[in-house]
């Protein structure tokens, strides 16, 4: 590898024009300049999953003050608003900067290898997504560190309380512009992976035969594309409010706050659908490989998919069942949210027809799988209650939906990731987590689960509200409360397992060996770890378990990769990009703008922008440069030249 | 030996379910939470409104849990059956690559769409009912308001006027007649707030600019909790509320006796002093401030409440009181109709005596609880008005011009105990 590494200003070819240093281009291909300034998707990928994993601690353990908080009434470990920021952060830190990067990691990572493609469409957009994502991050969470604290108006910040009458300091302008950064993040991403998933597949590889965690990761992506607009505005609107004196929400002007829950759901509830469908994805690639047989009704699962997508635009007023909405209103949205169940039971129909007459591998990835599935249809289970809208007045707000979306989120999403990990550990770091110690997390972590989040529902109906930093004795709540707090640091120990066995694994686990776990989707076909390029030849796809055919046709795929590489020499072997410093410099001054916005800072605000602008500028003037690579039949580099474009 | 190890066996189960159940104990726990019996139950409730939630209710939980049960074998039945029991079995010939089976999809969507028909037939017919009052009951429903603020509630009765001063207005527990359809409008003054009454009737918001109602009915008379349910703000978790509900005549009293103005005692100086009982003054932060004599009848605790003892008054301390209370400027932000006070921005104290609960809905209304309130209302109720001020006007701090808080309004023990004699003896 190190061998094909090499400026092109070193190169001998003596037409190549003398480029200003501006246009630098890192060449390194360790160290840290060469995480910094990446634009391999794999390298990419793997960053978004480590700060992702770093939220999911941080977010953990705001849970477990939570729960300490509350396992006794009246108790004092955390002052109202102590609590009340830990509950935002928490809401806040969960989605935006664990499950959904988790996610990220994902998509980035496994999505373009399922596809055989050798990078994403826009590699440089896609760092600049990852580095405005931690921008984004940085603004959320500098609270914890300043006079001012971190955000303490909810997670889904209703206001009027977001304005400046209610939370003067800038606690909330973090919260604004945080996510506003997480949203460009988001966005950019979610194009990307669109246009590299239509444009980039594989010949062979149509959209019905795409692997159903990339059709999960295209509709996700198209969630995000059209559900953050309407966040966009309606933070630019809290955003004008507090530091310009608009009147968007300001009630004395004749602002509507409900305004912003419509705004905020618009986005919301698609947002739930991006936190799941990824997993739904995951697991759909997980049950067919240990089941060793293909996914049960693979158009329904596919198309149930794109159904829960588009009816998760249908819905979101069912988070505002007590808004008072009139009989009409709530009648059509508890409706379409029954109806949105049906797609969702499909799937679960189908993951069980998908290990009917299978040869169940029992390993972690599986119990992960199965755990989901289980867990996964309690929370739906409890949703549907939510849809009756009548007994929705009695659970809105109280322990019970608590309960339902932990079911929803750790029982799904989580179960679902943590599953993802340790299915592609062996791809990615080339070693495989021990069953043994893999399996015993994912008990204690199941128990503690079931331990800490089951009672919620008898909280709930006994009429204990949400987001309530104390609570009196004499409510009937106290035994549930400390069953909770009990099996929440269960969890939390099962999760630190998880960890610790994973962090072990990376540097001292046993080696993987070459398609781990019989896969049965292109992504199994590489070395691992997968090289740069990724794949020495593009495949050629003839079903839609690319790889289970490529097993039993041996000679044909051959034959056709002989071909195919020749081909690729005839057209100057494998174009690589050069890496490229301007995604994060645009990053860093849509961090330094984000800072101008929050204290209203107008100098540091255009110095920002103008960094941002600038970065972007540069980074569209320097080229989509890259080198060539020439492999032999074996994947060694054979030698390398260089090529402008 | 059998015997012997079924014994230790057994003595380990012992020990552990002992130790549990000494947890259990240590916290004062029971094991009952699964009756769901509490003060804010949502399964044992009263009135049609939560009747009829609650019903629609089992049905969802009966419809999901045969779902649930026959789904759930079928899983645990392929797990269990298609698990592969050795390396050799995973390691075998991979079995049939079957892709599916068109009419099973289609069976099984076909049942999901009828399960959820089966929900979707009583959540139509409840959405209407729980909407308002029934057109047939319209005639006899009783109106209130109830106004929500940071961290208390207004109830106005506009049915009720008072001759020159406009509706009846009270704070934080809401009386209302049993037997018959309330119409409760809702709104509020600040941010958005959720007024639940969990055995009354599911919750409704009130939003700012928002004209929001609900209804309710309690069938008999009672002593019910409610609590605020939309994140509010700093005490969001301490805006309670309590809602008593009367039969006929005991409300026609209770209306008759609020309709009043506020109690006046007169000067009387040939009455001895009365001795006060003394009681604690130290409180933790977040310390429960009821009694458990309280809990036994709330009721009977709330009628006896009611009727003023001026045997075990002590008249000097409550003048000194009421011109403790004007002096202190506290008149600026509450009104006692009849005596003094015209603000609004605060709970209306012209009967306060007369409720059970102080600092909406958190502490019992007895003297210990009050002297506790107004010593450190910031640490019973953080983020205060009454301690920070509200609306430019100062509380117990105002901003200097820093903008620092620096304290405004200094109570003494003596002040304090004025105060609690004369705001007690306001019935």
């Amino acid at each position: 590898m190190d061998a094909t590494v090499k400026s092109h200003f070193t190169t001998k070819e003596e037409h190549a024009p003398a480029k200003p240093l501006i246009f630098w281009r890192p060449t390194a291909k360790t160290g840290l300049i060469s995480w910094l300034t990446t634009v391999d998707h794999k390298k990419i990928g793997f960053m978004y999953g480590l700060f992702a994993l770093f939220f999911l601690l941080i977010g953990g353990c705001e849970a477990l003050l939570i729960r300490l908080q509350l396992m006794v009434p009246n108790n004092t470990l955390l002052t109202a608003q102590q609590y009340n920021t830990m509950f935002t952060m928490h809401g806040t830190t969960m989605i935006f900067l664990a499950v959904m990067p988790l996610g990220a990691a994902f998509f980035n990572i496994i999505m373009p290898l399922q596809i055989g493609a050798r990078d994403v469409a826009f590699p440089r957009l896609n760092a600049f997504s990852l580095w405005t994502f931690v921008a984004g991050a940085i603004i959320l969470n500098v609270g914890w560190f300043l006079p001012d604290g971190a955000p303490d108006a909810g997670w889904v910040g209703y206001a009027p309380l977001t304005s400046k009458a209610f939370n003067p300091t800038h606690a909330t302008d973090f919260w604004v512009l945080g996510l506003q950064l997480l949203g460009v993040a988001s966005i950019a991403a979610a194009l990307n992976f669109i246009v590299t998933i239509i444009n980039l597949r594989a010949p062979g590889m149509t959209m019905m035969r795409l692997p159903v965690f990339t059709w999960m990761t295209l509709v996700t992506s198209f969630l995000i594309v059209l559900s953050f607009p309407a966040i966009t505005i309606a933070l630019v609107e809290v955003m004008m409010d507090r530091q310009f004196g608009t009147n968007f929400f300001e009630v004395s002007n004749g602002g509507m706050p409900i305004l912003w829950q419509h705004l905020f759901w618009i986005f919301g509830h698609p947002e739930v659908y991006i936190l799941i469908l990824p997993a739904m994805g995951i697991i759909s690639e997980i049950l067919p490989t240990f089941s060793r047989k293909p996914l049960f009704g693979y158009p329904i699962i596919v198309f149930s998919g794109a159904a829960i997508g588009f009816l998760g635009f249908t819905v979101w007023s069912h988070h505002m069942f007590t808004t008072g909405m009139g009989t009409v209103a709530t009648a059509a949205f508890s409706l379409a949210t029954m109806a949105i169940a049906v797609p969702t039971g499909v799937k679960i129909f189908n993951w069980i027809g998908t290990l009917w007459g299978g040869h169940l591998k029992m390993r972690t990835p599986m119990m992960f799988a199965l755990g989901f599935i289980w867990m996964f249809m309690i929370g739906g289970f409890s949703g549907v209650m939510h849809a009756a809208a009548p007994a929705d007045a009695q659970q809105h707000d109280s322990y019970f939906v608590i309960a339902h979306f932990h079911y929803v989120l750790i029982g799904g999403s989580i179960f679902a990731l943590l599953a993802g990990i340790q299915y592609w550990f062996p791809l990615v770091v080339g070693r495989v987590v021990s069953d043994f110690w893999g399996k015993l997390s994912f008990w204690v972590i199941f128990v503690g689960f079931n331990i800490t989040f089951f009672p919620m529902h008898f909280l709930g109906l006994n009429g204990m509200p949400r987001r309530t930093f104390t609570y009196d004795a004499n409510m009937g709540w106290n035994t549930a409360n400390y069953i909770a707090t009990i099996g929440a640091l269960i969890l939390g120990t099962g999760i630190g397992i998880y960890f610790t066995v994973m962090i072990y694994t990376f540097f001292k686990g046993q080696k993987a060996s070459r398609d781990e776990w019989d896969g049965r989707t292109l992504e199994w076909s590489l070395p691992n770890p997968p090289p740069e390029y990724n794949f020495r030849v593009i495949p050629t796809v003839h079903a839609r378990d690319a790889f289970w055919y490529e097993k039993y046709h041996q000679e044909e795929i051959a034959r056709e990769n002989a071909e195919h590489a020749k081909e690729d020499e005839a057209h100057g072997g494998i174009h690589m990009p050069f890496s490229s410093i301007y995604p994060l410099v645009a990053s860093c001054g849509a961090l330094i703008g984000g800072f101008g916005a929050v204290y209203h800072n107008l100098i540091l605000a255009l110095v920002g922008g103008s960094i941002l602008l600038a970065g972007i500028y540069l980074w569209s003037m320097e080229g989509a440069e890259g080198y060539h690579l020439h492999l032999d039949a074996d994947g060694n580099p054979v030698e390398d030249t260089h090529a402008k474009h | 030996m059998r015997l012997n190890s079924l014994l230790s066996t057994s003595a380990r189960w012992g020990r552990a379910a002992l130790a549990f159940g000494g947890t259990v104990l240590l916290t004062g726990c029971d094991l009952n939470f699964w009756r769901m019996d509490g003060h804010q139950s949502t399964i044992v409730v009263d009135g049609p409104v939560a009747v009829s939630q609650r019903e629609l209710f089992y049905v969802t939980c009966w419809v999901t849990l045969v779902i649930f049960l026959i789904v759930g074998s079928v899983l645990a039945y392929a797990t269990l059956k298609f698990r592969a029991r050795s390396t050799d079995e995973e390691n075998a010939v991979p079995p049939e690559q079957g892709h599916g089976n068109p009419m099973i999809e289609l069976s099984l969507i076909g049942a999901s769409v009828l399960a959820l028909v089966i929900i979707a037939i009583p959540t139509l017919k409840g959405i209407w009912y729980t909407h308002d009052v029934p057109e047939a009951d319209k005639a006899n429903a009783y109106e209130v308001n109830a106004v929500g603020q940071q961290w208390w509630f207004r109830f106005e009765y506009p049915n009720e006027q008072i001759k020159d001063v406009g509706q009846l207005v009270t704070s934080n527990e809401l009386v209302i007649p049993a037997g018959r359809p309330v119409h409760i409008n809702l709104r509020s003054l600040d941010v958005i707030h959720g007024f639940w009454i969990p055995k009354l009737a599911g919750k409704v918001d009130m939003i700012p600019n928002r004209g929001n109602f609900l209804w309710v009915q309690a069938d008999q008379p009672g002593y019910f909790w409610g609590q605020c349910a939309q994140y509010c703000g700093d005490s969001h978790a301490v805006m309670r509320f309590r809602v008593i509900a009367l039969g006929p005549k005991e409300f026609n009293d209770w209306l008759n006796r609020q309709m009043e103005p506020a109690r006046s005692v007169k000067a009387q100086p040939d009455l001895p002093k009365v001795q006060l009982a003394s009681y604690r003054t130290e409180f933790k932060r977040n310390e429960k401030g009821w009694s458990d004599k309280f809990e036994l009848s709330p009721l009977d605790s709330w009628r006896a409440q009611q009727e003023p003892d001026p045997k075990h008054e002590d008249v000097a301390l409550i003048l000194k009181g009421r011109a403790t209370f004007q002096a202190k400027t506290c008149v600026n932000c509450h009104t006692i109709r009849g005596n003094e006070g015209m603000g609004v921005t605060a709970p209306n104290l012209t009967h306060v005596g007369s409720r059970t609960t102080i600092a909406a809905g958190l502490l019992e209304n007895n003297p210990e609880q009050l002297a506790r309130w107004l010593r450190h209302p910031d640490e019973v109720k953080p983020g205060n008005k009454m301690y920070h001020g509200i609306g430019g006007m100062a509380g117990y701090m105002k901003k200097d011009d820093n903008g620092r808080e620096v304290p405004n309004i200094v109570l003494t023990e003596s002040d304090i105990s004025a105060l609690v004699a004369y705001l007690s003896s306001l019935k």
